[in-house]
């Protein structure tokens, strides 16, 4: 459905997108992480032609990139660009027009979309009025309204609350279960994790390390990682490498990666000999491996 | 026809928002009938006479001035402004909907509250026994080219100078109201020295008032030579109105897109 191939761009002195390439298949949810400045929004400004790329080539739906494929994109960015004054319909149905749509099929389009995002009861509430968690979902709306191929969703849950949240993963998954093709940029980790099927993670203008959770978990020599909280880090840094586990430091937590399962007691006599304040077991999460990759210059 | 939509869909959206928000829209009532009901009383007893002869002469600079300017003039570069700072123009660029449509749109938009408010205010000059003598064509023509030159205007100015919401009110007090003066659209021009004559020639307002007034209501022919030198001066503004409003608009396109 997408296929991006050596796509770079530069401005002035800085390389924001270096022979990026990026392919995600008809039904997938992709989800691309990296840090701030890594070229996120450079790339979905360039698959929405708001910024021409320096070189290299995007294909949607087989199609290179021109006037004729915005309407196969829909974008939710990640602030609610909205009308504050106008109603949800309203909204829906100025885009609609905007894309082409009209009257019968207009009236089908946002009386589908208001359904889609469970909003159909607010259909003539006014969109200041409603809800940070309401507006995102409204916001998404606004994407799903010309029936797109490809959805881009910038970061859909930033900002909102833990039950918004919920409420906007919920749609996602029946996006997905609908067969939409989805490109999702977060810099929420259990986002990624539970709702992509494919996760890249963006360093230096390129997508460093890619593929389903699983095999990214393999990019980590551990079975499970081990947090622990000390005040002698130095004596358990040294038991821990006469054990040959990797060590790590996530702020103020110690981190050992573990080559093989050990329980929580095991790991309590060995290291019977330092004081500990906290210890835990956890298996290795996209959190492990996205802290790896962003700060190694393995990657 | 994806123009026409396009443009329709645009100005029935800002036409909607006025309605929403109300204020403005009876704002932009309210003014220019008082301002044409102080006009007129203020012209009949200064010069002793009728109130249909003081009202003939209030009604085309109240028209330009206090109506039309304020609308679409300032209308227009708080819809830009807004649309900026609330960033949905950025949700526009990504649309299929072109730069020309977005432009007739918002022309459209402030052209419809334009002709709602020239009904108004000669309806209420109509009430005092106004008869308008003149070319209804040319009449006609002066105020669309009027609203369409203080729209490209509004483009210009909105985009230039006026980066929040809060700048709209300083760039239209400021900029506008000596215009305005200086137009003849608060006090006759006849009261105006030589000098400020002189100078009220390079005035857009100036000739839109003059020009309105002579044609549609002192039945003035439009070979006249006087009139001849107020339409062209209005259809030079037009023409580098629109095309500077357009140009400043591609501009700001270019901007809000690598933003």
């Amino acid at each position: 459905m997408l296929k991006i191939a050596q796509l770079s761009k530069r401005f002035s002195d800085r390389q924001v997108l270096n022979q990026l390439c990026l392919h995600i298949s008809a039904g997938e949810i992709y989800g691309l992480l990296g840090p701030n400045g890594a070229g996120k929004t450079t790339l979905i400004n360039i698959i929405c032609r708001l910024i021409n790329s320096d070189q290299g080539t995007v294909e949607i739906d087989s199609q290179p990139i021109s006037a004729n494929t915005r309407s196969l994109i829909g974008i939710a960015p990640q602030e609610n660009l909205l009308y504050q004054s106008l109603t949800c319909a309203e909204n829906l149905d100025f885009f609609a027009s905007l894309y082409g749509l009209r009257k019968a099929e207009k009236i089908r389009q946002i009386d589908y979309c208001l359904h889609s995002v469970n909003l159909q009861s607010r259909a003539d509430s006014i969109v200041a009025n409603l809800s940070g968690g309401m507006a995102r979902r409204l916001n998404m709306a606004i994407a799903l309204i010309h029936q797109p191929k490809l959805l881009i969703l910038d970061e859909p849950t930033t900002g909102l609350d833990i039950e918004a949240r919920y409420e906007i993963w919920e749609l996602i998954q029946q996006l997905r279960d609908r067969g939409m093709t989805i490109l999702l940029t977060t810099h929420l980790l259990e986002e990624a994790e539970r709702l992509c099927q494919k996760i890249g993670i963006l360093k230096n203008g390129k997508i460093v390390v890619e593929g389903s959770l699983e095999q990214l978990r393999s990019l980590i020599p551990a079975k499970e990682i081990l947090i622990m909280r000390t005040r002698e880090e130095d004596l358990a840094i040294a038991i821990a490498k006469k054990q040959n586990f990797i060590v790590r430091n996530y702020g103020s937590d110690l981190v050992f990666w573990l080559p093989e399962q050990k329980s929580l007691q095991e790991v309590i006599n060995l290291f019977a000999s330092v004081p500990i304040d906290s210890v835990a077991i956890q298996p290795v999460r996209l959190e492990n491996i996205y802290v790896e990759v962003t700060t190694s210059s393995d990657y | 026809m994806k123009y026409w939509y396009e443009t329709t869909a645009v100005g029935r959206r800002i036409l909607l928002e006025l309605v929403r928000h109300r204020r403005s829209l009876i704002l932009w009532a309210i003014f220019p009938i008082s301002i044409l009901l102080l006009n007129g009383f203020i012209l009949a007893e200064g010069n002793k006479i009728s109130l249909a002869e003081a009202f003939k002469l209030a009604t085309p600079s109240t028209l330009v001035g206090s109506a039309l300017f304020f609308s679409c003039l300032g209308g227009t570069i708080s819809t830009i402004v807004s649309e900026r700072e609330s960033h949905t123009l950025k949700r526009l660029l990504i649309s299929p909907l072109s730069g020309i449509s977005y432009y007739l749109g918002i022309l459209l938009a402030y052209g419809c509250i334009g002709v709602g408010q020239t009904i108004l205010v000669c309806s209420v000059a109509a009430f005092f026994k106004v008869t308008f003598t003149g070319s209804f064509f040319f009449g006609g023509l002066i105020i669309l080219l009027t609203i369409a030159s203080y729209v490209g205007a509004g483009f210009l100015l909105g985009i230039n100078f006026a980066r929040r919401v809060e700048d709209v009110n300083g760039l239209v007090a400021g900029v506008g109201v000596p215009m305005l003066i200086l137009g003849g659209a608060f006090f006759p021009t006849r009261f105006f020295s030589k000098e400020l004559l002189l100078i009220a020639q390079f005035n857009p307002v100036y000739h839109m008032n003059e020009a309105l007034s002579g044609i549609s209501f002192q039945a003035k022919d439009w070979h006249d030579p006087e009139m001849l030198i107020h339409l062209r001066f209005l259809v030079g503004f037009f023409v580098v109105a629109i095309a500077g409003g357009w140009l400043t608009y591609r501009k700001m396109l270019n901007q809000e897109k690598s933003l």
